[in-house]
């Protein structure tokens, strides 16, 4: 079942200067204010996890792409894309019924995602969880 | 009040549940139409003394309805109305649609009656549980298409609403209604349907309660549970005392059994409702007692303080005594099996997954103290739990019409809209390939 959003032509193009230029570090996306289709509305090259997590507003919801970098005891550095979904407890109901049922096609539209995180509080998203989720998977 | 919607408000809900038909516009917060599913009927149209809906058997093809005599009351005025000779009939048994006689007749009240609307003008979206059968939405389609003419449907699972509602495309719904408890997993907005478990266990609850009134214990005598249709005047009578009322001589003979079945669950539900509980912590007959008393007044003037008893009701949600489970093979899952159940027909990461977004909905979901009770017991046996329960009565007890309600509202949802030509161009299996 789905909403029949639609997704913007600059999603997959900011998608792919994260993904192949490395030009942003993690990309925030909504939905247009007519509820018709799904844009950006952020992207940075901060570094810091925490910034990323202000990015998700307390009562909105919210889809991201995030380049997560962690280290792989005596393997090395190893990059993983996460995709969160963000659908705070305290978000509008309608909100949460438009993001979850256009999620299936942002997420159909983005190649290459390893890891997904569905969060409803910021504990879901804390560095520490999506470490544990991201290092899990990998081999 | 919140507005919940806002692109367009022309389509209409309608969810068909086991106590309740729930019926409104889209966008809306809460259903316009709220009547009872079940109906009367008489068998003998003699005495018509009220509107009768629909000739059932009409249409010919299905519903095998013996005599075309039948005379039916729905609505808000229909079974709970007492009537001389009067059956009281349930069209939905196990969360699916077993006799679709009644239903146009119900919808039309639904949207005529109460709403005053006209079907053939909007679109409709129908709601249905994970479990329902391919004939059964295709013959609902048939339904509002042939007879009621609307000009375009859909068909959405409660189980994915539920979830949607949440702001989670994969979630574990335990949707507790009037008569089934269902445990359905949801990955990406899509039922995995091998872990699919529901069982009638809202109704082993209700016959707990029901043999603890009616039974007689150490402090109190058994309870009668008698309408108050048929109670011609009662006493005030002091808590515990033995009531003093009489009963309505000349309803005696007409009283059907079926009605008077159907009452007495009601009785109980409310008693339930008003009374009943479930402790946090597993039964302890200590931390019962502790809890306190309770008054509760019958419709025949009887009234009691309930003390630890009350919360004996709750306990069958999630544990049976081993003496019923011998004597009975086919009982009703308890809520922990149900979940068992249906996480071991799934991937062991999806599992985690499933857990870390349990939600909680439907209207028996409101029993005092289940969530709290229900987050206890899972804590115990997973790692990461949450709980999502709507704090607001109206979202848990309507949660699927509402996630329906809003879903039709979005003006990107048009798309997928079944039209009333595609129906008469490619018929009943466009149904199955529209609404996944």
């Amino acid at each position: 079942m789905a909403s029949g959003v639609g997704v913007n032509q600059n999603v997959l193009d900011t998608y792919q200067e994260l993904k192949l230029g490395k030009k942003h570090k993690y990309i925030v996306f909504g939905l247009s204010p007519d509820n018709t289709e799904i844009v950006v509305t952020k992207t940075s090259s901060d570094n810091s996890y925490e910034t990323f997590l202000a990015d998700l507003p307390e009562a909105e919801c919210r889809w991201a792409i995030y380049d997560f970098e962690f280290e792989r005891p005596g393997e090395g550095k190893r990059n993983k894309l996460l995709f969160v979904t963000w659908a705070p407890d305290d978000a509008k109901i309608k909100q949460k019924m438009l993001f979850a049922s256009s999620k299936d096609a942002l997420r159909r539209s983005l190649v290459g995602i390893s890891t997904e995180i569905q969060g409803t509080d910021y504990s879901e998203v804390a560095y520490e969880s999506v470490l544990d989720k991201a290092s899990r998977g990998s081999h | 009040m919140v507005n919940y919607g806002g692109d367009e408000v022309s389509a209409l809900v309608l969810d068909i549940g086991t106590s309740t038909v729930r019926a409104g516009y889209a966008g809306d917060d809460t259903p316009k139409a709220i009547i009872p599913t079940s109906y009367g009927f008489k068998k003998d149209a003699s005495a018509e003394e009220d509107v009768s809906m629909t000739e059932p058997g009409e249409e010919g093809d299905a519903s095998p309805k013996p005599s075309p005599k039948v005379t039916m009351y729905v609505g808000n005025n229909g079974p709970t109305v007492w009537r001389e000779g009067m059956e009281v009939a349930h069209p939905v048994r196990d969360g699916l649609i077993q006799d679709f006689g009644p239903i146009p007749a119900l919808a039309s009240y639904a949207f005529r009656d109460v709403m005053r609307c006209d079907p053939t003008e909007h679109p409709l979206l129908v709601t249905e549980p994970a479990w329902n059968t391919a004939s059964n939405r295709e013959r609902m389609a048939e339904i509002m298409f042939e007879d009621f003419g609307v000009p375009a449907f859909y068909i959405a699972n409660t189980g994915v609403l539920n979830a949607f509602a949440a702001g989670k495309g994969s979630a574990l719904v335990i949707d507790i209604g009037h008569d089934t408890a269902s445990v359905t997993p949801v990955i990406d907005g899509f039922v995995l349907r091998k872990g699919l478990a529901h069982s009638a266990l809202p109704q082993l609850v209700r016959a707990h309660a029901h043999h603890l009134l009616t039974s007689s214990n150490s402090s109190r005598p058994g309870i009668q549970l008698l309408p108050h249709q048929l109670i011609a005047n009662k006493q005030a009578v002091d808590a515990g005392v033995p009531p003093r009322f009489t009963l309505r001589a000349d309803r005696q003979a007409g009283t059907t059994e079926s009605w008077r079945k159907w009452y007495e669950d009601r009785e109980v539900e409310e008693w339930i409702q008003a009374v009943a509980g479930v402790l946090d912590q597993g039964w302890n007959e200590q931390a019962a007692a502790q809890r306190g008393a309770r008054h509760y007044e019958f419709a025949t003037g009887y009234n009691y303080y309930f003390g630890s008893e009350r919360f004996s009701v709750g306990e069958q949600f999630f544990t049976h005594s081993p003496q019923l489970v011998a004597s009975n093979p086919n009982l009703p899952k308890s809520i922990p099996a149900l979940i068992t159940q249906s996480l071991s027909a799934c991937d062991p990461d999806i599992r985690q997954v499933l857990m870390g977004n349990v939600v909680l909905t439907g209207g028996g979901s409101l029993f005092a103290g289940l969530s709290e009770r229900l987050s206890n017991e899972l804590s115990r046996n997973f790692a990461h739990v949450k709980i999502h329960a709507p704090g607001n009565p109206t979202e848990r007890r309507y949660g699927g019409w509402l996630g329906g309600s809003i879903l039709a509202s979005l003006g990107t949802f048009h798309q997928l809209w079944i039209s009333k030509e595609e129906w008469q161009e490619h018929g009943s299996k466009i149904v199955a390939q529209r609404c996944k």
